[in-house]
């Protein structure tokens, strides 16, 4: 009994947050719907069944799914608190996303040759930027989406993960490259075989940046290049390379805050979004609003205005929580991301195999800058660019693509527990 | 009706995920502070016991491995030689003693008993061999010989 | 291993930028929020106001002044008495926005707790009906209504207050408009463009020379200096540095001592006066009736004007006349008028007497308070005297209640129409007890404050005291 009801046991607070939750929510509404109930019982029972599956059949770090748990919840509250329906659908995308971080784990500690398979990831990841450019659909003043019997599908929430692949895989084997760039013919004037190699793998990275440009997706183009850069920093020992790449990322910075419409409003309403209020600082300045008027302790669920923000249900899903619930509720929200980054970097730090740690702390990097890019877009830290907020905002390609990187990085966490018994069993 | 509701609860609700956030902090805490202790390597020939639960499913400090030397005492009590605030723990629990090249245990009058290998030991002492599973609150150890 | 080093580098930049996020949105909770949330691009403070019932304003004695009833499931704002209080309690539309009483006093209204963001009750918690708090006012309906018939259709300002206290029981501006929702939008236009500036509340905002009512507070100057005993030899028009100054009429008086000067209110005799006193004196009299000096209310006032740097004779002797480039509020006018009656002591006009919620529970209250000395009380009972002769026997006998001894005083302020003069007259009642100040002015009267403006003001204070009596 004391085990169960006990006060640390985060599990248990998990359990009590989504009863209060969703009790709040079946009074939101007259009539009272059961159907929330049993939703709400059906996602936590699904989440507390997860959770002792990861600890029983000993997946590695338990503290990645929990705190993602309670990150999805409070996404699956707010949703449904702003839109029934929508949140309805975003419980069976959760679901779907809980059964994909299992089969992405299971995937993943059995495929062993991931690491060689580079060019497929480029591939794949060319493949899906075409296909989104040639039949895609234009939603938001971006051409990023594609409509497959009914459902919307974004790529470029998996092409985030085969970037992360792709990246690792150079810097884990960079022979298999050397093969592909000779078939490819390229002819390098330069002799050293590495740094051609290198060029060559920089003109992928900044292919994939191109094709977001050319998208319109700021904010994932921006995401993909701070991974890019971190990694860059971090694996390889050439600063003059490391500085190259960021003297041409502030220059191509540059030239489109002063050359390219779009960034240069997005810069303009970031200074001073009050000069168009109406207009083009609309989204930035309701924002604001919603945040004013959360307080410390917010509104209260359901109490707010958070519909008054555009967008609220994706990339504002932020200000919301924070209009209802405060900022003590929007910082524990960066806490809890803080927490997922944190263990992120335990199981970079220890896993010992290359391509690994370059796949760990891709996907930790991937987490962390997107919580950053569009949290500090909303309340008006940096620039807002439109990206989601990973496992929280709306939406079946987010949730899902998230939950997919969860469940590699829960394989990596196994794989690096297990080094570490290795490493005891030796000094027996 | 709702909005007393709300203006309440959310007070809990904060606190509530406060109090998660704090949880998780403090498993990892435990976690890190109980794995960089762990770094003392046992040495070769000398007898241990060794952890079966998942520590992070008990909510005290334990560690993963404890040496017996030439005998401890276990239990609550800070006067123990291992100390584990296990609540179901008597405050001196149980004892292991080393005679004649052998490790034995014996219960020191607990109240929720010891066990070997689901057996319960009673106060005279029981010898233990490789691979015995010890039950002691709410803890399971796997005896490890030495040599 | 060199590698996690650099991992661990990482670690620290993402700690760094997510402490930032944290601490920028603590930033803008602390520091913006205030500002964003009265922005008016925030459509919330309008929902807010939609759910919630506006309180209502009441006058001293429980008059409903304003007040909010549903119409079509939203709350509007509702002026029983239209444009009598235009200038008073202001506007309250969702498209023009809030002005005087309903801007200033808009938190009580809607009753926002000013922890609200901190503790984030909303007051919903106490009251989950969400209804706004009650203001009354210091006004007295009645006095308010026959005010505004005595001004008629002249424009003008007339403010009514108790010397005493400070409370402001009548206070009327003309032309005015009516508040109304509807009649606001189908005048908005109208009302912008027309050039009598019906918007200007003149009694609070509107800047006219103090003209001879001024004399008062000169007189009072001279007593303080010992010129009591002083008398001038007043040939109807005296030449000052070249200048002339001349009598109403260029009426000529003969020798007139100082009270005499007052009640046939000799611009001969006071420009002399004014040139007497000099520069330090006529400065330190303006300065301590108040001129130049932000006057506390309930409602925005303009600054009284004394635009002096050094002055030369005619400029004391214009100011001693009351023209020149000075300038006062009607409501300037009538606190000097009180300070007079209640022997030196200027009070803090007041209009807002208390604050009730809706449960009927007092929460907040404002009583009298001193603003200055403006001077001793045997100065001030000396003062009193003469302006009973100016009614008694001077220039304001039209202002003479029967059986009741009025002290004031006339002024006729120049603009720039010649020959249309503002009519002033400022006084009070009962001389030897004065319950009751007033402030009338009527704009481009053409005539002089003794005929038009005096009659409007003994009416006035006879209708207080004898209502307050019966």
């Amino acid at each position: 009994m004391f085990k169960f009801l006990s006060l640390r046991r985060p599990i248990n607070m998990l359990i009590i947050a989504n009863i209060i939750a969703f009790g709040l929510l079946y009074f939101y509404k007259k009539p009272y719907d059961k159907l929330v109930l049993v939703e709400g019982l059906a996602v936590t029972a699904l989440i507390c069944v997860s959770y002792f599956l990861i600890i029983k059949k000993n997946m590695g770090d338990e503290y990645l799914f929990l705190v993602v748990a309670m990150l999805a919840s409070l996404g699956v509250l707010m949703i449904y608190r702003l839109d029934q329906e929508l949140g309805f659908k975003q419980i069976m995308w959760l679901v779907a996303g809980i059964v994909l971080f299992f089969l992405s784990f299971y995937f993943y500690t059995k495929i062993k040759f991931l690491e060689k398979l580079m060019l497929y990831y480029f591939a794949a990841s060319i493949l899906l930027f075409i296909a989104t450019l040639i039949i895609g659909s234009n939603i938001n003043g971006s051409t990023n989406w594609i409509r497959i019997a009914g459902y919307s599908f974004q790529p470029s929430e998996l092409i985030k993960i085969l970037f992360v692949m792709t990246i690792a895989c150079f810097f884990k084997n960079s022979e298999q490259f050397i093969f592909k760039t000779k078939t490819l013919n390229l002819k390098w004037k330069l002799n050293n075989k590495e740094f051609k190699n290198k060029i060559a793998f920089f003109l992928i990275v900044y292919s994939y940046i191109g094709f977001l440009v050319l998208q319109k997706e700021w904010g994932t183009a921006l995401l993909l290049f701070l991974i890019f850069f971190m990694i860059l920093y971090a694996f390889e020992d050439d600063i003059k390379l490391l500085l190259l790449n960021g003297a041409a990322a502030v220059s191509g910075a540059l030239v489109g805050c002063f050359f390219v419409y779009h960034i240069k409003i997005r810069v303009a309403m970031w200074l001073n979004p009050w000069a168009d209020a109406a207009g083009k600082g609309y989204q930035i300045t309701q924002s604001l609003f919603a945040i004013g008027a959360g307080g410390f302790f917010g509104s209260g669920i359901g109490m707010g205005k958070p519909n008054l923000i555009p967008e609220v249900k994706t990339d504002f899903i932020f200000s919301a929580i924070c209009e209802e619930t405060g900022i003590f509720g929007g910082i524990a929200v960066i806490l809890l991301y803080f927490i997922l980054v944190y263990r992120g970097f335990k199981i970079t730090l220890y896993t010992k195999d290359l391509f690994k740690k370059l796949v760990a702390l891709g996907i930790t990097l991937m987490f962390g800058f997107q919580t950053f890019i569009i949290i500090g877009g909303v309340i008006k830290l940096i620039p807002l660019t439109g990206i989601t907020l990973p496992f929280i905002s709306y939406g079946g390609s987010s949730l899902t693509s998230g939950f997919i990187a969860l469940g590699i990085l829960q394989a990596l966490s196994k794989e690096s527990y297990l080094g570490e018994e290795v490493i005891e069993n030796a000094a027996e | 009706m709702f909005d007393i509701l709300s203006s309440l609860l959310k007070y809990i609700f904060i606190t509530i995920i406060y109090l998660f956030i704090f949880g998780v902090i403090r498993l990892i805490y435990l976690d890190i502070s109980s794995a960089s202790k762990q770094k003392f390597v046992i040495k070769k020939n000398t007898s241990y016991l060794k952890l079966i639960n998942i520590r992070e499913s008990l909510d005290f400090k334990v560690e993963e491995t404890y040496s017996l030397g030439k005998g401890v005492d276990i239990g609550r009590s800070g006067k123990n030689s291992i100390v584990i605030k296990d609540p179901y723990m008597s405050s001196k629990h149980a004892s292991f003693l080393f005679k004649d090249g052998k490790y034995f245990i014996h219960d020191s009058g607990s109240t929720n008993g010891t066990f070997i290998n689901g057996k319960e030991v009673k106060k005279t002492p029981q010898p233990l061999k490789d691979g015995d599973k010890i039950r002691i609150g709410q803890i399971d150890f796997l005896f490890v010989a030495g040599g | 291993m060199q590698r996690n080093n650099k991992i661990i580098h990482l670690l620290i930049v993402m700690s760094v930028i997510f402490f930032s996020l944290m601490a920028y949105l603590t930033y803008i909770q602390l520091f913006t929020s205030k500002k964003t949330e009265t922005s008016s691009y925030n459509r919330r403070q309008w929902l807010k106001e939609d759910d919630t019932k506006r309180g209502e304003i009441y006058d001293r004695n429980g008059v409903i002044l304003a007040k909010s009833s549903k119409v079509k499931g939203k709350w509007e704002r509702n002026y029983p008495y239209g444009s009598l209080y235009s200038h008073i309690i202001g506007y309250n539309s969702e498209i023009y926005g809030r002005s005087l009483i309903e801007e200033k006093f808009n938190k009580y209204l809607l009753n926002i707790n000013e922890l609200s963001s901190v503790i984030g009750l909303n007051g919903n918690l106490l009251n989950s009906k969400k209804v706004g708090n009650n203001i009354y006012l210091t006004i007295d309906n009645n006095l308010q209504k026959l005010a505004s018939d005595l001004m008629g259709s002249k424009n003008g300002a007339i403010v009514v207050m108790n010397p005493k206290t400070g409370g402001i029981l009548a206070m009327v501006s003309k032309p005015g408009f009516d508040p109304n929702n509807q009649a606001l939008v189908n005048k908005w236009k109208e009302l912008v463009d027309s050039e009598d500036s019906p918007f200007l509340p003149r009694a609070t905002q509107g800047l006219y020379a103090p003209g001879s009512t001024f004399k008062i507070a000169v007189t009072a100057s001279a007593l303080e200096n010992g010129m009591d005993g002083l008398t001038f030899d007043d040939k109807g028009v005296v030449t000052i540095d070249g200048k002339v100054f001349s009598n109403s009429k260029k009426k000529a008086y003969g020798r007139v001592n100082l009270e005499k000067a007052l009640t046939v209110s000799s611009n001969v005799a006071f420009s002399q006066i004014g040139v007497k006193l000099g520069e330090n004196n006529i400065k330190n009299i303006a300065s301590k009736i108040g001129m130049g000096q932000v006057i506390p209310f309930d409602l925005p006032v303009s600054k009284s004007v004394f635009p002096y740097g050094s002055m030369g004779k005619t400029d004391m002797a214009a100011v001693a006349i009351g023209q020149g480039k000075m300038m006062v509020t009607p409501l300037h006018m009538a606190m000097i008028a009180s300070s007079i009656a209640n022997n030196g002591i200027m009070m803090k006009p007041i209009m807002v007497s208390r604050i009730v919620n809706a449960g009927g529970k007092e929460i907040k209250k404002w009583g009298p308070e001193e603003l200055r000395n403006v001077m001793p009380a045997d100065i001030a009972t000396k003062v009193k005297n003469m302006m009973l002769k100016v009614v008694s026997n001077g220039t304001g006998k039209s202002a003479a209640i029967n059986g009741i001894n009025v002290a004031g005083k006339t002024g006729t302020a120049e603009n720039e129409v010649v020959g249309k003069e503002h009519a002033w007259f400022v006084g009070f009642a009962p001389a030897e007890n004065p319950q009751v100040a007033v402030a009338v002015i009527v704009e481009y009267s053409g005539s002089s404050g003794g005929s038009v403006s005096a009659p409007i003001a003994g009416r006035l204070m006879e209708a207080y005291l004898r209502g307050s009596r019966r």
